[in-house]
């Protein structure tokens, strides 16, 4: 059964990989346009701006791919289609949140290579892998805000426009907050926002030095997003647009 | 120097900010192309006609074994019971209709009846399966045709078949599933998307993979909606053709000629209860005299007469 699933959501997938391109293109431009040195000061150093462009990849693909497509499946039936087979829920999810987390970590794979070359950061081996890991965290981080989005608002078309301003508004607190123009309460939003946090995380495993203690706080705060948002997103999901 | 750091560093953000309005209005242009192809016309169906073959309703026997039991079903939205106390059985090998005007419960019903719905009490019960307590079990043993065919646009023809194949645990090698594709008109169009195979064609691969694991209960909502003399009654040809193979079927429907060509018995709720349940002979002959199915026959009574009669002859939402 889930073999079937995985196929036929992979197919899916793929038929879509402009959304894919098109999440590629924020990070690109994000690296490309912070190459200088003084744009690297600017927003905290380069392990931050390589956190930001990753994160801006994750949260676009899944905030403006995921969400949206889950509820133009659901405004067309396509789940309790699949609820009548045998299938559990449970698998026909798992099969979609799978896909979109290899989507996930392929644009981060490619931003995290891109970021490394375009900055000069030569990242050991090892810090590829810890980068890698932490784009599962964040890909649980970004389809929980998705699944969360999905189940509160019920149309397709409603979905996408909320998540359009989410998706603005999370990168931009994310780039404001690293820039540290925001200052001091907004500062502090962006910091632990979903964005800040993972952002964080990541500038934590590629920076010099040790995870700190504050690095710590953000992998905390990321998990609670984790169990939190998808807790409220089960629970508010239906299947049934009606 | 101070100015001139700030207005670069402006720069940076402004460039950035730009970037995502782009990635958003193309996100969006892309979104509004995928909606505009599937609600495009379909392309027009190539398979060939089909023999406008009438079908007769076998007769309805007593003696065999009950294959779908429905008892005491009660199904509630919130405060309001939409299904309330519906009691039927399908025996083995019979076609039965559930008629009723919109609004009557019959969707909800069969909603309940495919585990879609948790009803708020009452049992069914499938070959002696509780389709609550064993969903999944109970769920392989039946074929399901919803009221929208509900199949991502993005799959063509034959990674549905593929896909529904693998999830009722059918093996079945490329050329097996293509032949069978062909044997419903399918053939050519395999590598067309659902999104552009008609309506005809669509609602050919939704009873396609209704039945592909040959369940013994096919459930059919609404199955003829929308199709055109031809398609209808190629649709019917084949619901004999489950039915001849042993499976039972329960279908709704809103045409009375449909069920009375189609079905063995049927039953007419409103209102969310049963009012009727008997073959569409008998109900005819029971209610011939009615004074209500009275006032609505022009001539001989037919079995709208009898729903008629029975429902009320008030338009329903």
């Amino acid at each position: 059964m889930l073999a079937a699933l995985l196929r036929a959501d992979l197919v899916v997938l793929t038929k879509n990989k402009m959304r894919l391109i098109l999440s590629l293109l924020l990070p690109l431009i994000i690296l490309s346009t912070t190459n200088s040195s003084k744009a690297t000061r600017h927003f905290g150093g380069a392990e931050f701006i390589l956190g930001l462009a990753i994160t801006s990849g994750i949260a676009g693909t899944s905030i403006m791919g995921y969400a949206p497509m889950a509820a133009r499946d659901r405004d067309n039936g396509v789940f309790q289609r699949l609820r009548v087979s045998p299938a559990p829920t449970w698998v026909v999810m798992a099969s979609r949140l799978s896909v979109q987390m290899v989507s996930n970590f392929v644009i981060a794979l490619v931003v995290l290579v891109l970021g490394d070359r375009i900055h000069h950061l030569s990242l050991s081996a090892e810090t590829y892998v810890l980068v890698l890991l932490v784009s599962i965290l964040g890909s649980a981080v970004f389809l929980a805000v998705a699944q969360a989005l999905v189940g509160l608002v019920k149309s397709a078309d409603t979905v996408q426009a909320f998540g359009r301003l989410l998706y603005i508004g999370l990168v931009m607190l994310g780039i404001f907050g690293a820039s540290g123009e925001l200052g001091g309460f907004w500062d502090t939003v962006s910091k632990w926002s979903p964005v800040g946090a993972l952002m964080k995380v990541f500038a934590g495993v590629v920076g010099p030095g040790t995870f700190g203690s504050q690095d710590w706080l953000s992998l905390l705060a990321c998990g609670g997003y984790v169990v939190v948002l998808a807790a409220l997103g089960i629970y508010w999901f239906r299947f049934d647009a009606q | 120097m101070m100015l001139a750091s700030a207005g670069s560093d402006s720069h940076n953000i402004i460039w950035i900010v730009l970037g995502a309005l782009l990635v958003i209005r193309l996100a969006v242009g892309a979104g509004r192309r995928n909606r505009r192809q599937s609600a495009s016309a379909p392309v027009p169906s190539s398979a060939p006609p089909a023999p406008a073959t009438a079908s007769v309703a076998a007769p309805a026997s007593t003696d065999r074994a009950t294959l779908l039991e429905v008892r005491q079903l009660t199904v509630a939205y919130g405060s309001k019971v939409a299904v309330d106390g519906v009691s039927f059985e399908i025996r083995r090998s019979e076609i039965f209709g559930l008629l009723g005007p919109n609004g009557a419960g019959k969707t909800t019903t069969l909603s309940a009846i495919e585990g879609l719905r948790r009803p708020r009490s009452g049992a069914v019960l499938l070959n002696g399966v509780d389709i609550v307590r064993q969903p999944a079990v109970a769920k392989a043993q039946m074929g399901v045709q919803l009221q929208s065919t509900g199949f991502q646009s993005e799959l063509t023809v034959r990674q549905v078949a593929r896909l529904y194949a693998g999830l009722y645990g059918v093996t079945m090698n490329d050329e097996d599933l293509d032949r069978a594709l062909a044997d419903v008109g399918l053939g050519r169009e395999l590598d067309r998307t659902t999104k552009q195979i008609s309506g005809g064609q669509q609602q050919r691969l939704s009873l396609f993979v209704a039945v592909i694991h040959d369940p013994t209960l096919l459930l059919l909502d609404e199955p003829t909606t929308g199709l055109d003399p031809q398609s209808r009654r190629q649709l019917w040809a084949r619901i004999e053709r489950v039915r001849a193979n042993g499976g039972s079927i329960l279908l709704t429907t809103h045409s009375m000629e449909e069920a009375q060509a189609l079905c063995d018995r049927v039953a007419i709720i409103d209102h969310g209860r049963v009012l009727a349940i008997d073959t569409p002979r008998n109900l005819i002959d029971q209610h011939r005299d009615d004074p209500l199915v009275r006032a609505s026959a022009r001539g001989e009574v037919t079995l709208e007469d009898v729903f008629i009669g029975l429902t009320g002859s008030e338009i329903r939402d």
